[in-house]
């Protein structure tokens, strides 16, 4: 089953190159839900992960025809994704690190209320506790450096293993395990009262 | 493995990401030390929480993500071919000048007059108004309708065609405005109606643009289109018909964000028809702003915060 699923992978990626437009789009949906994903992660804004989204894939349009199979298409995507990800999150460090709470005229609103959580409590003493650990973990996420995040997302989200974490990141696997292991110390540290 | 060794270890262990005979000294120091199986407990409890911390996009976010980069990559892919077509002509012409005898020039010349004359025949009159069109029919994407057999060994395809034109022209031209109208109510493309109503909102002084903002705001299915049509709407909140629709937004409206500006808008003047609106809002809202901007206005009136 798993030959079967690459094989089709890599038909639909050599058509892809041959210029069909229907396998591009095939392509596109068999991963564009989980780039989607990393970027609403990593940026904690709908509008700067759709950004990621557009530029990573008309990037993957643009320059197809030189994927040689060398790794996986996965990997490769990843790698583009990844690297527009840590880019914003540099620039955004520069500028300061961006809340997604944003100022109305009079009060705050969350722009991640947009964006669908995967828990939910109806026990109103539970909701506010978790309200609680929610902001302590975007905190502590605001904390990491760009890589550590990336590193921690693709890992603890996306599953991903070290090996192709340190593929994608173009670094080591050793490399990308002491980033994971800096991530969750200071996750622990921030962490510690809740837990 | 020492106990530092160990906790050390510990999110590397949960994440299956050591080697095996790192978990199996992991495994053995767990089964003779108290501390690190409740430390370790610990960090189960803190891979929970942080699984309970993931974003998961909305299911319209990625829908309208797809539609976006659809509508992208048919413009670059149209771009991509008028270039290769104008290059092949400017081409042709290069030669002629250079290379060919007088002749030859004046057969270019008139090839060129003829195409243009045909390019004007195909051209739909009744599409291009008076602003300028970049001028070419052709076909960009086709899909096979049905599929019926004829005689033995043959067969007939229908074919849907679909042609895309480059038109540009200003924000003011009349004929703009009704693509942009029509575009703005398109079902089939969110990301097409926000960037529609964006541009349509800066002409919000022209009655019918004002019409097409109220209806995206009351009616489209889509946050992004609705908050665009909100704001083109901002200098109308005094006028009765946008002001009952913005009530009836507030009323309606599933997303927090549009409640939250419509509730800021609408209580910069209390009236008392606020008063009614303001209570009915307060017995289902959720939003805790929205709620204390509710709770503020009922008692800066003197109203009281529910009905009876």
């Amino acid at each position: 089953m798993q030959a079967a699923v690459r094989m089709d992978e890599a038909e639909l990626i050599r058509a892809a190159q041959q210029g069909d437009q229907r396998a591009f789009e095939q392509l596109v949906r068999l991963f564009d839900q989980s780039v989607l994903r990393l970027a609403t992660n990593l940026l904690r804004s709908p509008e700067e992960a759709n950004d990621i989204y557009q530029e990573a894939f008309l990037r993957v349009h643009k320059n197809l025809h030189t994927f040689r199979f060398d790794c996986s298409f996965h990997t490769w995507l990843y790698r583009i994704v990844s690297n527009l990800c840590l880019d914003a999150l540099r620039k955004r460090k520069v500028r300061r690190e961006e809340s997604s709470v944003v100022e109305t005229s009079e009060g705050l609103l969350d722009r991640m209320d947009t964006v669908q959580e995967q828990r939910a409590d109806s026990d109103p003493e539970r909701r506010l506790e978790s309200q609680q650990l929610k902001e302590r973990i975007q905190e502590v996420l605001g904390g990491l450096t760009p890589r550590e995040r990336a590193v921690f997302e693709m890992r603890h989200y996306q599953g991903m293993r070290l090996r192709t974490i340190g593929e994608v990141m173009g670094t080591s696997e050793e490399a990308a395990k002491n980033c994971l292991f800096r991530a969750t110390q200071k996750m622990r540290a921030a962490l510690g009262d809740f837990v | 493995m020492t106990c530092e060794e160990t906790r050390k270890n510990l999110p590397l262990f949960l994440y299956g990401e050591l080697s095996f005979d790192e978990e199996e000294q992991v495994e053995a120091h767990m089964d003779e030390c108290d501390a690190c199986r409740t430390a370790l407990a610990r960090e189960k409890a803190m891979f929970a929480a942080l699984d309970g911390a993931e974003m998961a996009p909305a299911p319209e976010a990625l829908e309208d993500s797809r539609m976006q980069l659809r509508r992208r990559l048919a413009h670059s892919e149209h771009s991509i071919r008028r270039s290769n077509w104008w290059d092949k002509v400017r081409e042709g012409f290069t030669i002629h000048f250079h290379f060919a005898p007088g002749i030859a020039q004046v057969a270019g010349a008139a090839a060129m007059l003829v195409l243009g004359f045909l390019t004007a025949r195909m051209t739909p009159n009744s599409l291009l108004g008076n602003f300028h069109s970049a001028g070419m029919v052709d076909p960009t994407t086709s899909r096979v309708r049905y599929v019926e057999p004829l005689a033995p060994g043959k067969v007939q395809i229908v074919i849907d065609e679909t042609h895309q034109r480059v038109l540009s022209g200003s924000l003011d031209d009349q004929s703009i405005q009704r693509l942009l109208l029509t575009a703005a109510k398109d079902p089939s493309d969110a990301g097409l109606r926000v960037e529609s109503v964006d541009l349509l909102k800066d002409n919000s002084q022209s009655a019918e643009i004002r019409k097409a903002l109220v209806y995206a705001l009351e009616h489209d299915s889509n946050a992004g289109v609705r908050l665009k049509a909100l704001d083109g709407l901002k200098q109308f909140a005094e006028d009765p018909e946008t002001r009952q629709a913005l009530t009836s937004v507030l009323l309606k409206d599933d997303n927090p964000g549009v409640r939250t500006q419509v509730i800021d808008l609408l209580v910069k003047r209390h009236t008392e028809a606020m008063v009614g609106v303001l209570q009915e809002l307060m017995e289902k809202e959720d939003n805790g702003y929205i709620r204390m901007r509710c709770q503020k206005v009922l008692q800066e009136m003197n109203a009281s915060v529910e009905t009876y």
